[in-house]
């Protein structure tokens, strides 16, 4: 029985009230009680072998007959009006075969309709201009330089603090946060800075086109298929049933691949107009340019406290700059301040501004990044101005509940401390100090992330003569290992192994609708409906074996049902169910560093590393360690060495290669050890699974930074922690008393 | 897989560019090529040859993602002439099988989690197989070292280093195979 | 890239009349390592590309009469190796292992990672018409000089690239080079030139002279250093390199200048004393003194300071008691509300 009600979801860490489908699901959770022989234990990647010889295709490497190549021409200009697009020569140039430009492309809306596919006004240095399809890329690239624009330049903004606001501030209160703070014996205030940074998905964002007819086929490197076609669709008035989107294998998205690009729609015009296939693929300096950021933060933070630590007041206030277009509105740099602690009086406060530079989109946890960097830092300051031991700050402050008035299905942040506490040696933080040059400092941070999971996921089981099956569902798997979870998940409800069941996903085609990749979503949202499909095939097997019982035969058991009944096969259908009233699902994590700082050079060394994550049931032991050691060096290069650089005269870009935009090396990278809390949720999830997917980068770099801060003794307000800015801190450090 | 395509001539006066022949040999065969002398090697086995198991990173020679051998030495085909590489034995992840049989190092890439979203792992897969072939018995920081041209942004190297561990011993025990 | 003719010759003479008589303009490519990054981003739009991978005899490392002669297509990789440097050149064997990453040392040859183009963004941005580029600003002055030089700036304020050139400015090496007038032996100094001479290029090469071959004088005591923010593929953000040979410290700095910067100003301050832990951070001190950095740059004068004070001492084989106290690096002098 499906009915319709108003719910409030928490989708990357931003609390949305809309109408949802329910569609109640009958499976019996899986508790701690459940014996799972499949779910819950390390299994390989079912597509590792595809990828592992190459033969795996990714949207970069469709090559279609009579395929056209296009390339973007971009604005060197941050703020500009076009005078004119001149592409004549580049039309002559042989193997040019089109070209787009705002006078002969639809002013089809983008942005939220803030500005349009191409537009008369440029508004950051990477802006479209125009679009050339040509028989190769180099031909292509050749006929860029050959697109004669007049500009007529404007000033850029560039400085957030300076900047316009772009929309509606986000604005919470509980309790009053001011006269708490001001009243407090104890006040930490202080102004935190974190940079744009960029994601650096191997794979370029990219598009192939094909028209058959009225059809379009888009294969597109994504992190949502669905929402792919339906903006493609919207952008080019078809029918939804005439775009068929593909993603079966992606180089990676953090983030940047949620939504429908420029360049999709490009390909999709210029293959109608020229009547052949169409490949639109960004090069890596595009990708650096404007295919998203992680969004710069300015956050002013007060906190006020008893003399014990206990926490009576949370002012926090951050400028997001959300860049030239950015419709999303700011990310919630505010959630861990609303969250992480229980705190009567907090008041949160995200103001968007907007500058003349590359759009931001979600990355990573967004928000929650930032945000815990500012309030972890702030508490190990109050852990110092009341002459307490960090971990003992946070513990006074632990908060069972969402502290804004709602229970948890779990909360396993306590363990967490406990566990990572002992495995690093927690204790020895007060004896650490200095030799030689070499500044010792530990740390830690705590992290919480909405990761419940939602509905609308649908997926189809069918079970074939030969007792395998298939799932079909339209999720993807941008690399975490969805297709093999849910083949793991599927094989449990079904008695197989999960090499006996192939998941076709990533095509709206092929599969129902399942929620974008992203939030942390995927598992405990797709994962409870493949299990609900998967059930539904097994009760009819159940009904059918019932059916052929015979005589002193007995009972059939499933695979002979499969055998008796052969292609009149058995077909499973799922959904995901509604979440819990009143409860809220969320991921727990706490991680631990200790660094070592170089007191002449400013180098910080990682020695070790701990990371300790409450999810839930963890579906597959060996994706979800590997999810976590990538998190967290990705956390590492946002401590240390991420940052995107405009030039602060003209606002282009200038660290747009992997040479100035510096992502962690192998030889970068410290000891991890990943740790998980043992136990299923089966309050959140049927799977009793929560994700996992943001929550390891989110503490990295609070924990990272306060490890520096206690070896230098002096507070970091601003991330990456280069060594000009560590020098500067030692300095301070050696000042103070 | 991308059809042949003879490369276009930009019309412009900048003297005669002809196109060059190259044979090139690449994992075990010769292959005719009539290609531009400006297209990189990372172009010329993408777009001439269809084998397209070795990724576009980042163009410039700094993520490794491109990475192929020649004469069994990891090199970027992104900033390699293809006309500089007649003659030499250039071999992609495409030439690491030995038939259906997969290289030791690809079954442990694809067992142990190295390959997260993938589409680095032909690069590390190539750096890795050059490196054993040096040192059989790899220590854990001469596979730092050896990988440190490649970049992952997935899965935090560790599953990559346990894959070459385990492929390494797997190698020692089995002795040679057929593989390349 | 633009489309471009492809030659190969056999010799280096025929190499050097290819690029003379290019009517678009030529370069050499051996490794490509550096010239593919520049022709792809339209820095670097020659009409014909001179290859030098059919000239023989360019790459062999051998001991001559007490020098190293390293041939010109000799690989970084195999610098690197070469057990013959490493006892006899240790710096130039660290600065080898230091330069970018596997793959760019097996292909990167000596002379391409000596003639290599600085790495400045403005220079590497075809957006930016900078002075390098035949343009009349260098953007560094008004815009990002996080990485650029602290000495021997102006107009032009890139670093000079290569760490190659660190070590053997330090070592005393000498190049020999080939062009339409025959064969010429320069020292290593003297193959850079600042930009106040000539912003538009590092060396003082005629644009048909190529780097054939590099002699280093064997047996100095020497190291090399390197700072840099990640580590691996990553350029100095500071490297130093010291030889303590018979005719007395020589003391190189990269990453600093437009150059790489020798330091009589060190060299003097060390003298022909043996080396302490006082005279080395006297000399890194002296060393630093002339520096001018730019608006964003100034960490870098502590920072070279220390890498130099530690590489002297690892070249003199003395243990590192640590910086002397007071503190030798300066606490950073920072206004108020300036962007450090």
């Amino acid at each position: 029985m499906k009915r319709v009600r108003r719910s409030q979801v928490e989708i990357e860490g931003k609390l949305r009230e809309r109408t949802e489908v329910v569609e109640e699901d009958p499976s019996p959770p899986w508790d701690d009680r459940a014996r799972l022989r499949v779910a819950g234990r390390p299994h390989p990647r079912l597509d590792g072998r595809a990828k592992a010889s190459g033969a795996a295709i990714y949207t970069q490497d469709v090559g279609l007959p009579g395929m056209l190549h296009a390339r973007i021409l971009r604005s060197p200009h941050a703020c500009a009006r076009v005078l004119s697009v001149d592409a004549s020569a580049a039309l002559a140039l042989d193997g040019v075969r089109a070209v787009l430009t705002q006078e002969n492309a639809a002013a089809i809306p983008w942005y939220g309709g803030t500005t349009r596919l191409l537009e008369r006004t440029v508004r950051y240095a990477g802006d479209e201009v125009a679009v050339v399809a040509a028989e190769d890329e180099e031909t292509a690239e050749d006929a860029l330089h050959l697109i004669r624009v007049r500009y007529a330049r404007r000033r850029p903004v560039l400085d957030p603090g300076t900047a316009p606001r772009g929309g509606k501030p986000s604005v919470y209160t509980r309790g009053n946060a001011r006269k708490a703070v001001s009243g407090a014996p104890v006040v930490v205030a202080g102004s935190y800075r974190t940079p744009a940074a960029l994601h650096q998905a191997f794979e370029t964002h990219g598009s192939v086109a094909r028209w058959e007819g009225e059809h379009l086929t888009v294969w597109d490197s994504t992190q949502h298929i669905f929402g792919v076609r339906k903006e493609l669709a919207a952008a080019l008035g078809l029918p939804l049933h005439r775009v068929r989107v593909i993603s079966t294998f992606m180089g990676g998205g953090f983030g940047a691949k949620n939504e429908c690009g420029k360049y999709t729609v490009f390909a999709a015009l210029l293959a109608r107009r020229t009547g052949r296939p169409v490949r639109c693929l960004l090069t890596r300096a595009e990708e650096s340019l404007a295919a998203g950021c992680r969004h710069a933060t300015v956050q002013t933070l007060r906190l006020g406290a008893r003399r014990d630590g206990r926490l009576l007041g949370i002012e926090h206030r951050s400028l997001c700059d959300v860049g030239a277009y950015g419709t999303d509105g700011p990310m919630p740099v505010g959630g861990p301040a609303r969250t992480l602690y229980r705190c009567a009086a907090v008041r949160t406060e995200e103001v968007p501004v907007r500058t003349n530079t590359g759009p931001h989109t979600a990355f990573r946890a967004p928000g929650y990044v930032e945000g815990t960097f500012a309030l972890e830092r702030a508490m190990d300051r109050v852990a110092e101005a009341c002459g307490l031991d960090p971990l003992e700050v946070r513990l006074r402050n632990y908060s069972p509940g969402d502290p804004r008035g709602f229970r948890y299905t779990r909360k396993g942040l306590r363990e967490c401390y406990r566990i990572g506490a002992a495995r690093i040696g927690w204790r020895r933080r007060a004896r650490l100090g200095r030799r030689g040059t070499s500044l010792r400092g530990l740390g830690l941070a705590s992290q919480v992330w909405p990761a419940g999971g939602a509905p609308p996921s649908h997926a189809v089981v069918k079970v074939n003569p030969d007792a395998t099956a298939e799932v079909l569902i339209g999720t993807q798997d941008i690399g975490t290992g969805t297709r093999t979870v849910l083949a793991q998940i599927a094989a449990e409800e079904l008695s197989l192994r999960a090499r006996d069941v192939t998941v076709l996903l990533g095509d709206t085609g092929a599969g129902p609708y399942s929620l974008l990749s992203a939030g942390s979503l995927t598992t405990a949202s797709a994962g409870p409906a493949v299990r609900a499909a998967a059930r539904d095939a097994r009760q009819q097997l159940e009904e059918l074996a019932t059916g052929l019982a015979r005589g002193k035969g007995g009972r059939p058991g499933p695979r002979e049902v499969c055998r008796e009944i052969g292609d009149a096969m058995v077909i499973g259908r799922g959904a995901r169910g509604p979440n819990p009233e009143g409860l809220k699902a969320c991921s727990f994590g706490a991680h631990f560093a200790e660094v070592e700082v170089d007191a002449e050079t400013g180098e910080v060394r990682i020695v070790r590393y701990v990371a300790v994550h409450e999810v839930g049931r963890v579906v597959n032991p060996l994706t979800a360690s590997s999810q976590v050691e990538g998190g967290v060096l990705m956390g590492i290069g946002f401590a240390l060495l991420e940052r995107r650089i405009e030039d602060p005269a003209t606002g282009r870009g200038i660290a747009v290669d992997l040479l100035d935009y510096k992502l962690p090396t192998a030889l970068d990278l410290p000891p991890i050890e990943v740790l998980f809390v043992p136990g299923a949720d089966p309050r959140a999830t049927t799977i009793g699974a929560k994700g996992l997917g943001e929550p390891p980068i989110i503490a990295a770099p609070a924990a990272i930074a306060n490890a520096v801060a206690h070896a230098v003794g002096a507070d970091l307000p601003e991330l990456p922690l280069t060594p000009d800015r560590v020098l500067e801190a030692i300095a301070r450090g050696r000042r103070a008393p | 897989m991308p059809e042949a395509r003879t490369p276009k001539k930009p019309r412009r006066a900048r003297g005669t560019k002809s196109a060059v022949h190259l044979l090139l040999r690449v994992n075990g065969e010769d292959r005719e090529v009539t290609t531009a002398p400006h297209r990189t090697l990372l172009e010329t086995l993408r777009e001439d040859l269809g084998l397209t198991g070795t990724k576009h990173g980042c163009e410039l020679g700094e993520c490794g993602t491109c990475t192929v051998l020649v004469d069994g030495q990891p090199i970027l085909s992104c900033l390699a002439l293809s006309a500089d590489y007649e003659g030499r034995e250039i071999t992609t992840v495409e030439g690491m099988a030995d038939g259906a049989q997969l290289h030791p190092l690809q079954e442990t890439f694809a067992d142990l989690g190295a390959a997260q979203c993938g589409y680095c792992t032909p690069g590390f897969l190539l750096t890795a197989k050059a490196l054993l072939e040096e040192k059989p018995s790899p220590s854990r920081e001469e596979i730092r070292e050896a990988l440190a041209g490649n970049l992952c942004r997935c899965t935090g190297y560790l599953k990559i280093y346990e894959a070459v561990e385990q492929a390494a011993a797997r190698m020692r025990e089995e002795g040679p195979r057929g593989g390349r | 890239m633009r489309a471009f003719e492809y030659l190969s010759p056999k010799t280096l003479e025929a190499a050097s009349a290819a690029v003379r008589t290019a009517p678009e303009g030529a370069r050499i490519i051996a490794g490509g390592q550096d010239l593919l990054g520049e022709l792809k981003e339209r820095i670097a739009t020659p009409g014909r590309v001179v290859s030098l991978k059919a000239v023989p005899g360019l790459r062999g490392i051998r001991e001559e009469s007490g020098s190293l002669r390293i041939g010109a297509l000799a690989t970084v990789q195999e610098v690197a190796e070469s057990p013959l440097v490493r006892e006899k050149a240790p710096a130039l064997a660290e600065a080898a292992t230091s330069v970018g990453t596997p793959q760019i040392r097996a292909l990167g040859t000596v002379g391409g990672n000596l003639c290599q183009r600085p790495r400045c963004w403005y220079y590497r941005l075809a957006d930016f018409p900078c002075l390098k580029k035949g343009g009349g600003t260098c953007f560094a002055v008004e815009g990002d000089s996080r990485y650029h030089a602290i000495l021997g700036g102006g107009p032009c304020h890139i670093v000079h690239p290569s760490d190659l050139a660190v070590a053997l400015v330090a070592l005393d090496a000498s190049v020999e080079v080939v062009g339409a007038k025959g064969r010429r032996t320069i020292p290593i100094a003297d193959l850079y030139a600042l930009p106040a001479v000539d912003a538009s290029r590092e060396t003082t090469l005629a644009p048909d002279e190529i780097v054939a071959e590099v002699s280093v004088p064997a047996g100095a005591r020497s190291a090399f250093r390197k700072f840099r923010e990640k580590l691996s593929l990553d350029f100095a953000v500071v490297a130093a390199a010291v030889a303590l040979g018979p005719k007395g410290p020589r003391v190189a700095l990269g990453g600093v200048a437009p150059v790489p910067w020798r330091s009589r100003e060190a060299e003097a301050a060390l003298g022909a004393k043996p080396v302490t832990a006082e005279s080395a951070a006297a000399a890194a001190t002296a060393a630093l003194a002339p520096a001018k950095p730019l608006k964003n740059n100034r960490y870098k004068v502590p920072l070279a300071c220390a890498v130099l004070r530690r590489t002297i001492l690892a070249a003199a084989g003395v243990a590192d008691p640590g910086p002397p106290a007071p503190p030798a690096t300066p606490a950073p002098t920072k206004k108020a509300g300036e962007d450090f």
